[in-house]
């Protein structure tokens, strides 16, 4: 057959008679978008995207449906094409009602699939649910555990009654499959023969090693403590985390063939330096290990201690004396930790002191909630004033100087302000201070630091002032935050990562989703009803048990996973 | 004598029906056996119906009632029937003849004449009798020559030379072939085509008859919409006739040419007057348009070559042949050839049905036949082309009416929807009432129709609100231009038309609105307000006529509105004898 010849963006090409526009500017690697084109159906020709100018009509073309002509002149980047193309999207986006993707995975800041696996789940596809989930979470069982579930604060079903369980399922989809015959191991791309360092073994490194080495990297991780999980291991306690789920999941961290180096901490057992030369690449998460203090007098006594530094102690298996009498300093999670692990150490009293009133806590509610139950005598509305110590320098009393809320301030919250003249005096033999923590970057030399200590990174490449150094998690650009934050930093940055190692510059850019605004909650009605969702869960949980291991694990930390009540548990368990 | 009741649409809306059994009873009642009840179809002067023609026994038109409402007809049973005098207060006045003596029918030549339920009455004025001139004298190739010479174009919207398209389904091959008429007539006030279907239903199917011989079809399909039931009644019953009579069906006039025809009900969307739509829905799928090419004259109905005319076209097809192309092309202008059906609305004296030569120019159908502008205002516009055409300005007025000259002005002749507006249409409502009608009828396939119409529809409607931004008026011509680039069908790719005329001749109305925040032609209800002035005289009319009870006031005294009462529905100012009520 005879081929025609025609000029497309001043390109010469041939096509055959019959073919389109759009089929010959394919072969001739020439873009032209399409929405409703598929070589599979019959041409629809309805979404317009596909618009090309034809030289000599005063029309625009549809590429998809136009055959060619001999030496028709087409052209395909045209300001006009561009135009029609560009008013055609936003036209589309305008009249976009729905959500383009749900608003848990959106609330999620590693972009799970929230949706996606919790279908799996109901449809009883576990095996799905755990590899959509591993997707993005490398630790599904502990952030199905510990996570503060942003996505269930964002579940529509909330406007109804309560939100879907989704950090639960989370932890039992992990559980069903972690604790099962055969756990699943992501597959990982033939070796590319570029190494990564990965300098700390907490969420952020453990992820930035799971995405890239399943890019087919070379990853090892350099951890200063004696074992993975950062502050999900050293932080936060037991009851909360059982530390075997996080071995299992740093175990298929190893089946992967990720490398770990426990025990070693860059700046002083390796010099960054040599990292650096070893590797075409550096990650780095250090996490914030630093307690962060309260600046009143008598700070420095003995008997105070930062409240990570205590969690920590505890998990070591360090010897504490705590005293009769313990105030924990601080109203977040760190704090409730700290609180809820004095109490289990046999403190007689337990004091929280936190300046504003409990609904103003940064801590989970249920956090909180359970705290109480467990005898922790809330001081709200009171800061430390003074710690007084004895003789030998051992704190023995706090002056707190007694609050009340003034004013919102710029976040909204209401400013606590002192109560002139108004004090009150507890008896303390230990102080934990949790307040906050700080990053402490000391060996890893060359990156520019934060006022407060954190490291610099770019919000679009994640890069450090260093080429080739990266960061993110709790150690970077100020944001200290939740596990599932240094994984999302990791999901995010894997990409740039592997392109920097394949000789490429990119950026990070997330997609455009439209989101719908106008969603209101339902009538009060179906908000009363029961809320049963957590107790059916647990049911179907417990039912569900594979394993010994697995239900071992399950009772050591179901109570208080779960928000459960003990008598709705034992009629579950029979 | 004869009696005959103009039975049309229009005719039984307006209580036609009852005037005829009037008539019935009465006659029977005096038992005047010389007197035939009759009935025919719309005659065009829609608004002086029930029209009442009375014919002698020779034939010949005595006398034409118009308005002739029951009450009247015991009188004219006594007076002419009886008396042979006719009523001379109820006879149509003289000007009004005008409108029917100005017109030169050819597709309306029966209509309002002849008893469309009767194929005598079609055969007795030469009926069929092309239709046998074409098959057993003529070849295919002659009848589209003769077409050629006519000059005639479709008359459903395009404009396409119709000689064109019959010798494109003629010379493509197909197992079968088919003639489709398309009489889903969609656009809002027109009825051109639904009157000759029911006023003159044998002319449709022997032009039918005609091109199917021409292009080599065996089989016709009329697509009438279900909202059209008297014409689908009389189409039924016009076709058992023709089939009875061997002008439909096996071996017509004795030659071995068959063809027969048959009726699809469309359930009245607007898209399904498009050719491919119009098929899709022909076929049982959900009417809507696909790429063209393929032209249906190549792939149509079931993928077979198909012929789609419109009923206005096909009507010409017969007069055509019995008086040769050539005087076809005698009347009208030098490209639009013929004449051309319009359906006169709006704020015209005397609205309806008009045939004129095309070239006649819009002041003489409008004030000539059409008689001006209701209640002597000012004449602002017209809209031709319905939703698909544009509006045509004062200034414009003498522009003869050609497919030509009216595209020129931005509108297009379309299938001759005329609606005529005064000084009191405000032009960026009437464009957004053409808009809202072609958003709600977009089929939804391409985003630019679909969305882009909506999109242009809220800035209108802000617009009208006073609430319109600047930058509007370039974003509605920004919007515009896209979707008419890249729409798909005839729908969308039309759609912006009635907005860029508006803007292109009535800016400043647009202006006015979003900058001044008022209506020119102070109908925008959210723009404007009513006040009494001092020229009221207390008579409390308008107090009593308000349906929300805004209006106080003594009696002999001034009265008052209440802004925040009044829904300004406008009856005050209706009320008012005294011209007390005015809009600001
Ligand atoms: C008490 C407490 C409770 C928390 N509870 C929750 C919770 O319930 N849910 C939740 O989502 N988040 C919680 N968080 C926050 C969460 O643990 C952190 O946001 C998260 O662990 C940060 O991950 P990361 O990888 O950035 O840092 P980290 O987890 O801090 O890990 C940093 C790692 O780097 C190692 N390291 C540091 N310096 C070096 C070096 N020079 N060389 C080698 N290794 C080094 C450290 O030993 C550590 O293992 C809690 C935090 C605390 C402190
Ligand atoms: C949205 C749309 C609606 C249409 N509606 C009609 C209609 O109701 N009647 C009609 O005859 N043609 C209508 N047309 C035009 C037809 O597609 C077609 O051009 C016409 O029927 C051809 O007949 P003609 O050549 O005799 O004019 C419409 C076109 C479009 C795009
Ligand atoms: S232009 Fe409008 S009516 Fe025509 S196919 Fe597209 S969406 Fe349907
Ligand atoms: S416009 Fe209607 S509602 Fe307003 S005062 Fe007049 S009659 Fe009443
Ligand atoms: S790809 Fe949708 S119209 Fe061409």
């Amino acid at each position: 057959m005879n081929k025609f010849r025609l000029n497309i963006d001043g390109k010469e090409v041939y096509g055959l008679p019959g073919q389109t526009i759009l089929e010959v500017c394919r072969e001739n690697d020439i873009f032209i978008p399409t929405l409703c084109y598929d070589e599979r159906t019959e041409i629809y020709g309805a979404c317009g995207l596909c618009m090309v100018e034809w030289e000599g009509s005063p029309k625009l073309w549809k590429a998809c449906a136009t055959e060619i002509a001999p030496n028709m002149v087409i052209r395909t980047n045209t300001k006009r094409v561009f135009e029609s193309r560009k008013t055609n999207l936003e036209l589309l986006l305008s009249n976009h009602k729905g959500d383009c993707r749900p608003p848990c995975m959106l609330a999620c800041p590693a972009g799970t699939d929230c949706q996606g696996y919790v279908g799996l789940i109901a449809n009883g596809q576990y095996e799905e649910a755990i590899k959509l989930i591993r997707d993005n979470i490398p630790l599904p069982g502990a952030i199905g555990r510990v996570c503060p579930h942003p996505c269930e604060k964002a579940c529509r079903r909330g406007l109804v009654d309560e939100p879907i369980a989704i950090a639960n399922l989370k932890r039992f989809a992990a559980d069903t499959d972690e604790f099962g015959e055969d756990p699943f191991v992501p597959e990982c791309e033939p070796d590319t023969g570029k190494n990564v360092a990965v300098i700390g073994g907490g969420p952020y490194g453990i992820s930035m090693a799971y995405f890239l080495r399943q890019m087919g990297h070379d990853v090892t991780i350099y951890e200063a403590m004696p074992k993975l999980g950062g502050m999900l291991r050293y932080g936060i306690p037991e009851y909360r985390l059982p530390k075997e789920v996080l071995d299992e999941e740093i175990a298929v961290l190893e089946k992967m063939g990720i490398t770990m180096v426990t025990n070693t901490k860059i700046g002083e057992d390796i010099s960054f330096e040599a990292i650096k030369r070893d590797f075409d690449a550096v990650c780095v998460g250090i996490g914030a290990w630093v307690s962060t203090g309260v600046r009143c007098k008598g700070e420095d006594a003995d008997g105070v201690i930062g409240g990570i530094d205590f969690l920590r102690k505890v998990v070591r298996n360090e010897k504490i004396d705590l005293g009769k009498n313990v105030a924990i300093v601080g109203g977040g999670n760190t704090a409730m930790d700290a609180c809820r692990t004095a109490v289990r150490l046999g403190a007689d009293k337990v004091y929280n002191i936190y300046r504003r009133t409990k609904d103003e806590m940064p801590a989970d509610m249920i956090e909180i909630e359970e705290a109480e139950e467990e005898g922790v005598i809330f001081l709200n509305l009171t800061n430390p004033l003074e710690i007084i110590s004895d003789e030998n320098g051992h704190c023995r009393q706090m002056v707190l100087q007694v609050m009340e809320l003034g004013e919102p301030d710029a976040s909204g919250r209401r400013a606590p302000v002192p109560v002139e003249g108004k004090t009150e005096t507890i008896d303390v033999d230990t102080v934990i201070l949790a307040i906050g923590q700080r990053v402490n970057a000391e060996g890893i030399d060359g990156v520019e630091l934060t006022r407060k200590g954190g490291i610099v990174y770019d919000k679009d490449t994640f890069m450090t002032a260093i080429p080739g150094v990266f960061a993110g998690g709790d150690c970077g650009n100020d944001k200290i935050s939740i596990a599932v934050e240094s994984i999302g930093d990791a999901k995010k940055s894997c990409l740039v990562v592997d392109a920097y190692l394949r000789g490429e510059e990119i950026k990070y850019e997330p997609n455009y989703y439209v989101t719908k605004k106008d969603v209101t909650p339902a009538n009060s009605s179906m908000q009363k009803r029961e809320k049963t969702t957590s107790l059916r869960l647990y049911s179907a949980m417990m039912k569900s048990r594979q394993s010994k291991k697995q239900t071992a694990v399950w009772n050591a930390d179901v109570k208080t996973t779960l928000n459960v009540s003990s008598s709705a548990m034992q009629i579950c368990m029979m | 004598m004869k009696v005959v009741v103009g039975q049309g649409s229009c005719g039984i809306a307006t209580g036609a029906k009852k005037t005829s059994n009037e008539f019935e009873r009465i006659v029977a009642e005096k038992n005047l056996t010389n007197v035939v009840i009759d009935k025919t179809g719309c005659i065009g002067t829609c608004y002086l119906e029930p029209i009442v023609d009375v014919y002698n026994e020779e034939g010949a038109l005595e006398a034409r009632y118009v308005k002739c409402t029951p009450d009247k007809v015991a009188e004219i049973v006594d007076e002419h029937l009886i008396g042979g005098k006719p009523v001379e207060k109820y006879v149509i006045p003289t000007e009004d003849e005008a409108f029917l003596s100005q017109q030169q029918r050819i597709v309306l030549r029966n209509c309002g004449k002849i008893n469309p339920e009767k194929i005598e009455e079609y055969l007795a004025v030469g009926g069929y009798e092309a239709a046998r001139k074409v098959i057993t004298s003529m070849t295919p190739d002659q009848v589209i020559e003769e077409i050629k010479v006519s000059g005639l174009r479709g008359r459903g919207g395009a404009g396409f030379p119709t000689w064109f398209k019959w010798n494109a389904i003629k010379s493509n091959k197909g197992a079968q072939k088919y003639m489709v008429c398309n009489a889903d007539e969609g656009d809002p006030g027109a009825f051109m085509d639904r009157s000759v279907l029911e006023g003159d239903p044998h002319s449709l199917l022997e032009g039918m008859i005609i091109g199917g011989f021409a292009a080599g079809a065996t089989e016709g399909i009329i697509y009438c919409r279900a909202e059209y039931p008297l014409a689908i009644a009389r189409l039924e019953i016009a076709m058992a006739q023709a089939r009875e009579k061997g002008y439909l069906g096996k071996n017509l006039f004795g030659t071995d040419f068959s063809f027969d025809i048959r009726i699809k009900a469309g359930a009245g969307a607007f898209v399904c007057g498009e050719e491919t739509a119009l098929i899709a829905s022909l076929e049982g799928e959900r009417g809507m348009p696909r790429l063209k090419p393929p032209f249906p004259a190549a792939k149509g109905y079931w993928k077979l070559p198909t012929n789609i005319n419109n009923v206005e076209t096909y009507a010409n097809v017969a007069w055509i042949i019995a008086n040769g192309g050539q005087a076809f092309a005698d009347r009208g202008a030098e490209k639009s050839k013929g004449s051309k059906v319009f359906a006169l609305a709006g704020k015209i004296k005397k609205g309806g049905l008009v045939e004129v030569p095309m070239g006649m120019t819009l002041r003489e159908v409008i004030y000539n036949i059409g008689g001006g502008i209701k209640n002597d205002k000012e004449f602002k516009a017209v809209q031709m082309g319905g939703p698909s055409g544009g509006c045509i300005p004062a200034q414009l007025i003498d522009t003869p009416v050609t497919y030509e000259d009216i595209n020129k002005t931005g509108a297009i002749v379309g299938s001759g929807g005329m609606i005529v507006m005064d000084e009191d249409t405000c032009m960026v409502d009437m464009a957004r009432f053409f808009l809202d009608f072609t958003r709600k009828e977009s089929c939804g396939k391409c985003n630019y129709c679909r969305i882009g119409t909506k999109r242009m529809l809220e800035i209108l409607e802000r617009i009208t609100k006073g609430e319109g931004k600047d930058g509007d008026i370039e974003l509605l011509e920004e919007l515009a231009g896209k979707i008419k680039d890249g729409a798909m069908c005839g729908l969308g790719q039309t759609a912006p038309n009635p907005v860029l005329t508006t803007i292109r001749y009535f800016r400043n109305e647009y202006e006015d609105h979003i900058y001044n925040h008022k209506c020119t032609a102070k109908s925008c209800k959210a723009l404007i307000h009513y006040e009494i002035t001092d020229d009221c005289k207390g008579c409390g009319k308008c107090a009593r006529n308000c349906p929300v009870n805004a209006i106080t006031g003594e009696k002999k005294q001034v009265h008052k509105i209440d802004p925040n009462v009044c829904i300004k529905c406008g009856k005050c100012e209706d009320n008012c004898a005294f011209g007390a009520v005015k809009r600001v």
